[in-house]
């Protein structure tokens, strides 16, 4: 069956190309007789894009292909590791699929009837978001290096498409600022994978691995990994993109972005770090890694109460579960012991945040075009995946609950408490995020069967069941036992109350001064842009010194040049003179010679 | 003895077609074409041949004596038979090129002479079994190349013609000179007899280092390494299907293969790494790299946009000969193929844009993507590969010059190739952004339609399938007889230990 495995990243490239065909052939036939075509690109094929993988990710036993004439040697293959990472992100792609096709509606009403701005957005959007697909599927299925690369890339620079699809001023900034990090991301890696895979001539990711654990320099490749991948998965300091970018992406791709391809970020880590290997010497760099993550999480919740665009604060919020992951990963490099027990929590995490946010963004386009449903019903649907992201409640408590059970007993307890705390900060961000959707909220406009509330509805439970569905291999999830419940859900209690307290001052204070201090979304992005107008402003500079200073020298050589040809006109007269005096000098010389001849 | 006639045969084929040309008349366009094309297939098949043969065992070498001690002799080594297939590859998709690019217009008789001249002298220099012979046919390549910069006439192109002929009969002279020196020390060497040199001892090191360096000076001119490139931009006067040409196998190509000649087979890899020249080989590399990508930077102009970045490109090919081991070894025998291949299929694109739409400027390009699709893919694939994405073929060069890089011990090597990629990433993905994500302004410089379909199919042909290629050698590089597999043949059979 390793045909499926090859056919899980091939078949989305095979529905782009079948749209890009179909978009070609329909152009070609229309002449300006017969009008525009009427193309509906958003099919039930293009739908299907994720489906092999889903079949994939379902399937029995485990899968490897090695295919000898792909690029250096391919190798994807489908283990026990894999596989809770494809589910995932397979399910959240179709059912964001469908949400596409709702959230969408309007603009491929306005390409039908022939407007050529949504043609071009819709033709855009419906050939690029199966190529994300496909690098995203990629990465997770492949074990060779130049695979990984090639999933991840790919996935990277179509998905700046899926960004910018509003189009505006806003989008290209948000679609640039995606992109710069992310550029500068894709050279850290490259440097990490060249000089981690040349150390050992690894090919395949596990070699890398081991090249990196045995390798002396091993530190610094595994921090070039780290730093790279980091830009994905919002490591502090270069997450600022994600602010950026979610609010000006369409909401299915921010729910994809937030939801699978930062966690591609992790996936990176998970695939190239020596985690739980005792001889790699990494303790040091664990350490900064679990730092790096818990300084994030508390930062960008604090950034993130104080945004207005719900998904801006979601997307703070994606940062903040990222450092907690990040944490998590760092604690395997600096207690390698701890790491196969850990991974299991690692992953449900994963999923946990993959579904949930998933869910999250999915239902800000509800609140604004909320389905015919009665609002009891919609609003506690609304607020299940924000209170599971909080632990409080579903597959964010069972997830919280595992951390603890393994870390409890670790030198690594601490931690806990931290990862507590940072959740108070996320019971904040989703009470922001929800009371920004109330404020903002739409009239009843859609049947609850419509493609939007459907995925939405449907990704609500799913998050709320991962713990269920995810395959974990033979050891189970422990459930938690009633007793710690208290333990448990403290920090969403108490991140309620402060909520509750922040409304109360701010409604109490409204009309004096605004409820919360505004922060621009991407934070530190106008910092580092303006130390880039500095730089760029001093290379100018230094460059116009250079120039006028070999404007000088030229000045100089053409001076020396004009004295030189001064000289050489000189000589020129003094030739000229010569002119007159030749016929005398030749026979006063001729004179002397015969002179000298005949005396001698 | 016959089986010696097999490369005379396929040096003949464009040689012979070019006075053919000269003779026929100004109007008869078709049979030029025809007699064009059907040489270029029929050098393809030879070339073939010569492949097969060679992986047959079979020596293919002729030879005579000029004078006593000089000899001209013709040989075939894996290392000739991929430039010698590489430019019959690109001869042949160039010269459909030609046909559509410069319908209508003058002189076209002259051009296409000189065209076959210029092919010619790059399959002597394939062949060319000594340094002599390879003199000989690098000189008649400056000399047939020059009527094709300055094909135009115009002001401008006269002066660049001046510059170029200048910087190249100048560097050509420099490479006499050493050729003679190196002459007068060891007499007549054939490529491949490395022990000659090395046999000379020690206390001819300082000489050979002295020889070596006039050597890099003369070819380094033709392979523009900095401070030598200034001919390049300028020679951007030229039509399109000649700066393709001239950048992906002609000219800058012919500067590059001939310093792998000179490390691999005058002096050895060993000899070259014993003298210590291979970091001052990886310095230069680094210096061009780097210099060209920033200036490619501040181009407004797509053509010399890509004359700085192959400024930058050939440049890798110099990096992977100085890391000294297998991998760096593959690295640069790879990408002489891989940056043609790649190049030619930009030049083309720009090529197109210029023809079909007048586009010179980067910012007249804003929607061409959707006017232009085909040749814009094409684009977009040869701009990916030249970042070094995977599965480009740009990606299998970076990837083999990081792992070169590990094993000669030089990890820094590595910040350079990801510098690059990034300086490269730079300067190209705007050209995409305005290509596929910026609307169109509705009008274009100067429209001319030139076929049914986006462009002329002469025009389009060629490009999309170097294009494929590009993608094709990348993504199955481990094919059997793909460039990676030549190379790495190269690399581990003959050149080192």
């Amino acid at each position: 069956m390793s045909l499926l495995l090859a056919l899980a990243p091939l078949w989305p490239l095979l529905v782009m190309l079948n749209a890009g065909l179909r978009l070609a052939l329909a152009l070609s036939r229309s002449g300006p007789r017969r009008g525009r075509p009427r193309l509906e690109l958003l099919d039930a094929v293009w739908l299907s894009a994720p489906l092999p993988a889903l079949l994939l990710a379902l399937w029995p036993g485990e899968l490897a292909l090695s295919m000898q004439s792909w690029m250096l040697g391919g190798v994807w293959q489908l283990d026990a590791m894999r596989r809770p990472w494809l589910l995932f992100a397979a399910l959240l792609w179709l059912l964001a699929g469908g949400y596409a096709r709702g959230y969408l509606a309007d603009e491929r009403r306005r390409a039908r009837a022939g407007e050529g701005t949504a043609r071009r957005r819709l033709t855009a959007f419906a050939l690029l978001w199966p190529l994300t697909l496909a690098g995203n599927l990629l990465l997770i299925l492949a074990e060779d290096i130049p695979s990984f690369y090639l999933g991840f890339v790919t996935m990277t620079l179509a998905a700046y498409g899926l960004v910018v699809h509003a189009g505006g001023r806003e989008a290209r900034l948000g679609g640039f600022s995606y992109l710069v990090l992310a550029l500068v991301g894709e050279g850290l890696i490259l440097m990490g994978l060249l000089w981690s895979a040349g150390s050992a001539e690894a090919l395949t990711l596990s070699g890398l691995r081991t090249a990196i654990a045995e390798a002396e320099q091993g530190l610094w490749m595994a921090t070039l990994l780290w730093l790279g991948f980091g830009v994905k998965a919002g490591v502090v300091g270069l997450h600022v993109w994600l602010p950026l970018a979610h609010p000006v992406a369409p909401t299915p791709a921010s729910a994809v972005l937030s939801g699978v391809m930062v966690k591609a970020g992790v996936l990176g880590w998970l695939s190239t770090l020596p985690l739980g290997v005792v001889e790699a010497g990494l303790a040091p760099l664990g350490g900064w890694i679990t730092g790096a993550g818990l300084a994030g999480a508390f930062v960008a919740a604090v950034l993130g109460v104080c945004q207005r665009h719900p998904k801006a604060v979601l997307a703070y919020s994606s940062v903040s579960q990222l450092g907690m992951l990040a944490s998590l990963v760092g604690v395997g490099l600096s207690e390698p012991s701890l790491w196969p027990a850990l991974l299991a929590p690692v992953t449900l995490f994963a999923g946990h945040h993959g579904m949930t946010k998933g869910a999250l963004f999915f239902g800000v386009g509800v609140s604004e075009h909320p389905p015919r449903l009665p609002a009891w019903l919609i609003w506690p649907l609304l607020a299940l995946p924000a209170l599971s992201l909080s632990g409080a409640l579903a597959s964010g408590l069972i997830a919280k609950s595992f951390m603890k059970e393994v870390l409890y007993e670790s030198a690594h307890a601490w931690l806990l408490t931290w990862l507590s705390l940072a959740a108070v900060g996320s019971t904040l961000l989703m009470a922001r995020a929800l009371w920004r959707q109330w404020r903002g909220r739409g009239e009843p406009c859609m049947a609850w069967y419509a493609p939007m509330p459907l995925a939405w509805l449907s990704a609500v439970l799913a998050a709320a069941a991962v713990p269920l569905w995810l395959p974990f291999g033979e050891a189970g999830i422990p459930w938690p036992a009633p007793g710690d419940l208290l333990g448990l859900v403290w920090p969403a209690l108490v991140g309620l109350t402060l909520a509750g307290l922040l409304l109360w001052v701010a409604q109490a204070g409204s009309g004096r001064r605004p409820a919360a201090p505004r922060w621009p979304a991407g934070d530190l992005w106008w910092g580092y842009a303006a130390a880039a107008g500095w730089a760029a402003a001093g290379l100018a500079r230094a460059q116009a010194a250079l120039e006028s200073r070999g404007q000088r020298l030229r000045a100089r050589l053409v001076e020396v040049e004009h004295r030189v040809i001064d000289w050489l006109d000189g000589l020129a007269h003094a030739e000229r003179g010569f002119i007159h005096f030749a016929v005398p000098l030749a026979v006063g010389v001729t004179a002397l010679l015969l002179l000298g001849l005949w005396l001698g | 003895m016959s089986q010696g006639w097999l490369p005379v045969f396929t040096l003949a084929t464009s040689l012979l077609v070019a006075p053919l040309i000269l003779l026929l008349p100004e109007r008869a366009g078709r049979a030029r074409a025809v007699v064009n094309l059907a040489a270029a297939v029929l050098k393809l098949l030879l070339v073939a041949l010569l492949v097969l043969g060679f992986y047959q065992g079979r020596d293919y070498t002729f030879g005579f004596t000029v004078v006593e001690g000089v000899s001209f002799l013709l040989q075939v080594d894996a290392l000739g038979l991929m430039f010698a297939g590489l430019s019959s590859l690109l001869w042949l998709a160039t010269t459909v090129y030609a046909i559509g690019y410069l319908e209508d217009s003058p002189n076209r008789k002259r051009f296409f002479g000189f065209f076959s001249l210029c092919v010619a002298s790059t399959v002597g220099i394939a062949l060319a079994g000594n340094l002599f012979t390879f003199l000989l046919f690098y000189e008649l390549l400056t000399l047939s190349t020059y009527p094709l910069v300055v094909h135009r006439g115009h002001d401008k192109a006269l002066a660049a013609g001046k510059v170029y002929l200048r910087y190249t009969l100048t560097g050509g002279l420099v490479l006499l000179l050493g050729v003679v020196a190196l002459h007068a020390l060891v007499g007549d060497v054939a490529f491949g007899q490395r022990e000659r040199l090395a046999d000379l001892g020690p206390e001819a090191h300082p000489m050979l280092s002295v020889l070596f360096l006039v050597l890099l000076l003369g070819l380094g001119v033709k392979a523009a390494l900095v401070p030598l490139h200034g001919w390049l931009p300028r020679a951007m006067v030229a039509p399109a299907p000649v700066s393709a040409l001239l950048h992906a196998v002609a000219v800058v190509k012919a500067g590059a293969f001939g310093i792998v000649r000179l490390v691999y087979d005058v002096y050895g890899i060993s000899l070259v790494h014993e003298l210590g020249l291979l970091t001052l080989l990886s310095v230069v590399a680094t210096v061009t790299i780097l210099y060209g990508s920033v200036k490619a930077l501040s181009q407004q102009e797509l053509k010399p946009r890509l004359a700085y970045s192959t400024v930058s490109q050939v440049s890798y090919i110099v990096l992977g000969i100085s890391l000294f081991g297998p991998f760096g070894t593959i690295a640069g025998l790879v990408h002489l193929m891989h940056q043609g291949l790649m190049k030619v299929t930009l030049f083309y694109c720009a090529g197109n844009y210029a023809e079909e739409l007048g586009i010179h400027r980067i910012e007249d390009l804003d929607g061409a993507g959707r006017r232009m699709p085909l040749t814009s893919m094409a684009f977009t694939v040869g701009a990916l590969g030249m970042i070094g994405l995977p599965p480009i073929a740009g990606f299998i060069t970076k990837w083999y010059l990081g792992m070169g890089a590990v094993q000669a011990g030089m990890p820094w090597v590595i910040g350079v190739i990801a510098t690059s990629s990034l300086l490269n990433a730079a300067y190209f993905l705007p050209i995409l952004h305005r290509l596929w994500f910026r609307q169109g302004r509705g009008r274009w410089p100067e429209e001319r339609r030139l076929g049914r379909y986006e462009t002329s199919a002469w025009l389009l042909l060629p490009t999309a399938a170097t294009a494929l290629f590009s993608i094709l050698v990348g993504l199955l590089a481990g094919v059997p007889f793909s460039p990676l597999d030549l190379a790495t043949f190269m690399a581990t059979k003959e050149y080192l230990p």
